[in-house]
This record gives C-alpha cells, sequence and structure tokens, in this order.
C-alpha cells in the first residue's frame, strides 16, 4: 500500500524534493540525478511532481524483459536491480506516470526506493504536497483536502 | 575536480556572439566565497574606471554562492552586478535576485557569467549546458514578460528551463526597466531591464542540469535537513506558513516602514491588506525554499504570478494607494512590462506628490491630474511613462543597504536574506560548516568576519565611497562580531543530526 502521496495544487516547484532525493541518492545535487521531477507550467502556477506510485500491478514488472524490476517486500518499493537492467527503457514507455527516470550516467532506469522505508522528499516538503503514510490509505489525504474544500463551500453558504 | 563550486565563468559577447569559458581559481573563489565577491573582484580587475551603461562594453555579471544549487535551503539567489543607469555619473552597483536563476547558472556549469557587447538585433541567449546559443527574439520583442517566458520555453520544447527577460519598458529602454523570472522575481535597483534594452538582449534561457558535486555530501545532507527542520519549528515560520510575509502586516512597523514615516492610516493599511488577501491563492517560494513567503494572486479569474509583501505595499499604502485592487493592478503593469516596483514606487511618489514632472508631457500631466483615486492615478502616470517618449528621470538611488554585517554575510554566498536575518539561527556556524561540506573549505569565523570586510572594501572603492572603519561602522566590531561572541557561548553543533 505504501507510496508517496500528492497532492499538485500544494507544490510551489521549489525543487527541494529533488534535491534531497539526488543528493542521498546519488551524493550530488541536480535535478537530472533525482528520483522525484517537478513539471511546471509556472504562468499558470501549476506544478506536479512526478514519482513513483509503486503500483499494486506494477506493468514494469511484467513487461521489463530482463527481470529487472521487482518489488522489496520490506519497503513495498518497486525497484531496477541495477546488475539486471539492460536500458531498455520498457518500464519507462508502459508506466502510467513515466515515472522512471534515466540515470544520467548508467542509462539505467531509476525510481522511488521509499528511502527505506523513510522518504527524504516528504520531510522536506513543508508546503504539504507530499506526504507518507507507511500503513495508511493513499485516498484518505486527499480526502481529507477535498474535506476541507466541501466544508469552506458549506460554510460559506 | 572542485567541490560546490564549478570553477567556470562563462563570458558572452554579443556584439561579436562569441561565447568563452575562463577558469576561476580556486584561491579567487576561497578569498571572495560567493556571487557578490567574484562580481566585486572582477569589476575590480578589469572596469576600475565607470563605464556608460549605455555603451555596449558595461558588463552584467551575474554569480552564485557555493551553496547554490543544492539541497541548502534558500540557495537559488543570484548576486548581480554592473554600472546602474539610475546613477549619474555612473557607479558600480550591485544587486541580489532570488529565485531559481541562479540554481540553473550553477546547474549549465558556471559560478559566474559576464555578458557584454551589444546585439545588431533583438535576440535571446540559449545556454543549455555547456553550449551557448544567440537565437532571433524578434518574435519576442515588444512581447509581455509571461509570453516571452512561455514562447522561449515552448520554442525549445522544455517547460523547465528557466527565463529571465525583459518586457516592453526594457526594450524602450526605462531607467528603471527590470527583468523578471519565473514572472514574479526581479533584481531590484540596477535598472537591469535597460541594460538588457541597451544590448538588444530580450531574454536569457537556461537548462542546468547539471550535478553539483559536493566534499562531504552525507555531511551536507545532515545539515541541511537539520536547517530545513529548525526553520519548519521556527515560531515565525509558522506565522510565514500561514500568511506568507502578508502575516507581519499585522505588526505595525515591523518591516514595512523603512523611510521612518510611520504606519499611516492605519485602519485603511488593515482594509487594503485584508483586501489583497482574498487573491492570494497557492504559495511561492525559491529554489529548495523551506520558508515560501511569496504568494500567487489569482484575481478575476485570471493567474497574476507571485507577489511579495514588500512589492505589494510599495504599490499600495507607500504611494497613498489603500485600494487594493489597483495595487494588484499597478503590480500586474510592473510584472507584465518589466518594470521595477520599488522604484516605479519612488518616482510615482515624487509626481503625485508635485516634486517631479520630468517623465510627463503637459499633456499627460493635464489628463491625470484630475483623477480622484490615487490608484487609478498612479496606474494612469505608469501607464503614460512607459508609452511616452521622456527619459528624464530623477530617481532614487538604491537605499543604503544598513550593511548589517550578516546580511551582507548572506549575500556573499547567495543565499536568503530572510532565512538569515528572520530566524534565530545560528547563522555564521551554520554557513561555515555549509561551506565547508560543500566545498572543503575551511573557514574559522575570523575569516568569515575578514571575507565580508574585504568585499566591503573592495566595493566602496570601485564605488569611490569612503569606508568608515571606525566604531559604529559595519565592518569588524558590530554585528558579526556580537554574533560571533554570541555562537561562541552556545557549544551545541548541529552537525551531529541523527535519523533516529
Amino acid at each position: 500500500m505504501s507510496a508517496i502521496s500528492i497532492i499538485p495544487e500544494r507544490c510551489t516547484g521549489c525543487q527541494s524534493c529533488e534535491m534531497v532525493c539526488s543528493l542521498s541518492h546519488e551524493d550530488s545535487c541536480s535535478p537530472a540525478f533525482s528520483r522525484i521531477q517537478i513539471k511546471k507550467w509556472e504562468e499558470i502556477s501549476v506544478f506536479m511532481p512526478i514519482v513513483c506510485q509503486q503500483c499494486e500491478k506494477p506493468p514494469c514488472i511484467t513487461i521489463c524483459p530482463a527481470g529487472a524490476r521487482k518489488r522489496v517486500p520490506e519497503t513495498n518499493a518497486v525497484v531496477t536491480d541495477e546488475k539486471r537492467c539492460v536500458g531498455c527503457k520498457s518500464c519507462l514507455y508502459v508506466c502510467p506516470y513515466s515515472a522512471p527516470t534515466l540515470h544520467p550516467l548508467t542509462k539505467q532506469t531509476m525510481t522511488c526506493d521509499l528511502c527505506n522505508g523513510r522518504p527524504l522528499c516528504t520531510q522536506v516538503c513543508t508546503t504539504g504536497a507530499l506526504s507518507y503514510i507507511p500503513e495508511g490509505d493513499l485516498s484518505t489525504e486527499r480526502k481529507k483536502v477535498f474535506g476541507k474544500v466541501f466544508l469552506q463551500a458549506v460554510r460559506s453558504i | 575536480m572542485m567541490k560546490g563550486w564549478t570553477g567556470k565563468r562563462l563570458r558572452i559577447d554579443l556584439s561579436l556572439k562569441k561565447a568563452w569559458l575562463e577558469n576561476i581559481p580556486l584561491k579567487d573563489l576561497h578569498q571572495w566565497l560567493g556571487g557578490r565577491g567574484l562580481n566585486a573582484s572582477f569589476f575590480s580587475k578589469h572596469f576600475q574606471t565607470p563605464i556608460s551603461p549605455s555603451s555596449p562594453e558595461n558588463p552584467i555579471a551575474f554569480a552564485v554562492g557555493p551553496v547554490t544549487g543544492t539541497l541548502a535551503p534558500c540557495s537559488g539567489w543570484t548576486s548581480i552586478a554592473s554600472f546602474s543607469p539610475l546613477s549619474d555619473p555612473p557607479v558600480y552597483s550591485f544587486t541580489r535576485m532570488p529565485g531559481y536563476f541562479g540554481a540553473s547558472l550553477k546547474g549549465a556549469g558556471f559560478d559566474q557569467l559576464i555578458l557584454q557587447g551589444k546585439a545588431n538585433r533583438p535576440i535571446y541567449l540559449w545556454i543549455d549546458g555547456g553550449e551557448v546559443k544567440f537565437k532571433e527574439a524578434s518574435h519576442l520583442w515588444g512581447k509581455e514578460t509571461t509570453e516571452a517566458t512561455v514562447t522561449i520555453q515552448e520554442e525549445n520544447e522544455d517547460r523547465s528551463i528557466e527565463v529571465l527577460c525583459i518586457g516592453p519598458a526594457g526594450e524602450k529602454q526605462i531607467p528603471f526597466a527590470n527583468v523578471i523570472h519565473r514572472l514574479s522575481w526581479t533584481g531590484d535597483y540596477l535598472g537591469l531591464g535597460y541594460l538588457f534594452g541597451v544590448k538588444q538582449l530580450k531574454a536569457i534561457a537556461i537548462r542546468g542540469k547539471k550535478e553539483v558535486t559536493l566534499h562531504d555530501p552525507r555531511q551536507f545532507l545532515n545539515l541541511c535537513l537539520t536547517l530545513k527542520d529548525q526553520i519548519q519549528k521556527d515560531r515565525k515560520m509558522q506565522k510565514l506558513k500561514e500568511g506568507a510575509k502578508f502575516s507581519f502586516l499585522s505588526r505595525e512597523g515591523e518591516m514595512m516602514v523603512k523611510d521612518g514615516t510611520g504606519w499611516p492610516h492605519t485602519g485603511a493599511a488593515k482594509q487594503w491588506s485584508t483586501f489583497l488577501r482574498n487573491y492570494l491563492s497557492s504559495k511561492e517560494g525559491c529554489f529548495s525554499c523551506p520558508v515560501h513567503c511569496g504568494r500567487n494572486i489569482q484575481h478575476q479569474d485570471s493567474y497574476f504570478g507571485g507577489i511579495h509583501l514588500e512589492k505589494a505595499w510599495y504599490l499600495g499604502p507607500q504611494i497613498g494607494v489603500y485600494n487594493g485592487e489597483w495595487t494588484l493592478k499597478l503590480h500586474r503593469l510592473c510584472q507584465s512590462q518589466g518594470l521595477d516596483p520599488f522604484l516605479a514606487s519612488s518616482l510615482l511618489a515624487k509626481i503625485m506628490g508635485g516634486s517631479e514632472y520630468g517623465p510627463l508631457s503637459e499633456e499627460d500631466l493635464r489628463q491625470t491630474e484630475n483623477i480622484e483615486d490615487q490608484g487609478e492615478k498612479a496606474f494612469a502616470i505608469l501607464q503614460r511613462i512607459i508609452n511616452g517618449s521622456r527619459k528624464e528621470f530623477h530617481l532614487e538611488a538604491p537605499p543604503v543597504s544598513k550593511n548589517k554585517d550578516i546580511d551582507v554575510l548572506a549575500d556573499i554566498i547567495s543565499f536568503c536574506l530572510i532565512v538569515v536575518t528572520h530566524f534565530n539561527l545560528k547563522t555564521a556556524s551554520n554557513m561555515i560548516d555549509l561551506i565547508y561540506a560543500a566545498t572543503g573549505n575551511s573557514l574559522s569565523k575570523e575569516d568569515l568576519r575578514d571575507i565580508v570586510g574585504n568585499i566591503l572594501q573592495m566595493e566602496s572603492h570601485l564605488q569611490n565611497i569612503e569606508l568608515h572603519i571606525s566604531e559604529g561602522s559595519s565592518l569588524g566590531e558590530r554585528q558579526i562580531s556580537k554574533t560571533l561572541r554570541r555562537e561562541e557561548h552556545d557549544n551545541e553543533s548541529i552537525i551531529h543530526w541523527t535519523t533516529s
């Protein structure tokens, strides 16, 4: 069940998540080395973090011809086995979010590994756009957001 | 391999359409520590004598600090320097710009960017990693800043590109024109829009995705996480989170009143801020920012870009505009045309106060003098200035920075001032730790104080101003020493951060 929950309307595109992801996984700072990627449309103030949602039926595992995509039972994260990955990009094409990123040096795909159960991006995100509830239901976060909108609407009548 | 820094200076000559690289020796980087110092040292090496801002040779320098483009909180700031059109005779001027531009510059592989020359027709610069292209910008000339930004991004098929551009005001070479990026961030008090306009440079577009390597990545990560954590827990941060800097409005005079005139018409100002708040939508923050001091404006179904309290204030109560609607319209006008809101405000105040008519024709004056609403009047005047042909302005020089040493320090390493000054963090020691983890440059607090002193001295030399190194001056014996002394008593180090 566990994955990183995203509430895009809270994202400001500050890239803290990209920086912490790149720094903690690759020991250097660059958006290109990050497993979470932000898309921006600043003229309408829309920012969208894209990160692996750790699908229940991951098409990337099914499609990977090298058997490199696998689920880590401890964290529930679906990751790429670097020893097996041949860089064919099948997982990238089959993913509904195109979440896998090509590592700029190895050219293998990389996705969110949930930082061994303590995702750092959710810790540095101060706007609440990213959150992590290991045992919970991801949809409750979004429901809470909608609840607030609804409450405001009711109150304003 | 250099850590933290890239050690490269990108030189661009717009006349020759030539770009080349220069190495910045590690010694210089250590000596000047960051953007502000690098720019000052470049100018004192090559441009001791002031150059006319309207001449092609006048350089514009952009530089970043040792932790720019990393996870360090609010490290996307850029130092900018040039000979400004706002002073006569021209004098070395510098400013700082928040946002994302600095991070992209570092990501493209440069610590410093120097622009010189003048294109023979409108162009924009496209910097993609190590590649520089001089691209045709005739189709962008005349476009407002938002449209120019989006057009450049779409032309290069990548919305992640950061664009720094001028609007029509800069093209018309209005001295208080400005550059803007991400529809919000500007480098003020320098007349950068004018300088871009003179060079026929519509925009600089950067795609910077190269990695910034670090001396001790693990320690750097821990430091940043701890700092971000401290900032988050800060009492003021909680307030900022709710209402951005607009939350400070309730506290009379805290940061608003810089000219000592006090807080006029408290009731009206309150109304003004309440009105404005209705139009604030989502948050806005700089690169790697845990604070998010800006807000976005959603006004009548159209999106306006970001707004920061100071700018709104200067286009509001500061010039007697208490109707928030007109503040938003003025802000929008400055943003889309590329005008410096602070200088526009000071000019408007003078014109409306009757002490300056320079930029307006008699017809303009006749048309605007009977408008009753201050906001409407200001808007009409500003529009006439933009569309008019008169360029005789008597603009305010940039406010003399109090040069609180700690502010200067933040400036020097291209770090966010709000984070540094508003939060009770052990700033100097944190900076030393961050710089060490990023670059391996081990500094003592005295080193830091000396660097601040040296840079101030170099700048005052460039500006031909005498710097008084006596009791009460900004050098040595004031803020920074006090801060350092205070920090010495407090031995708690933040490095011992654990994940437990």
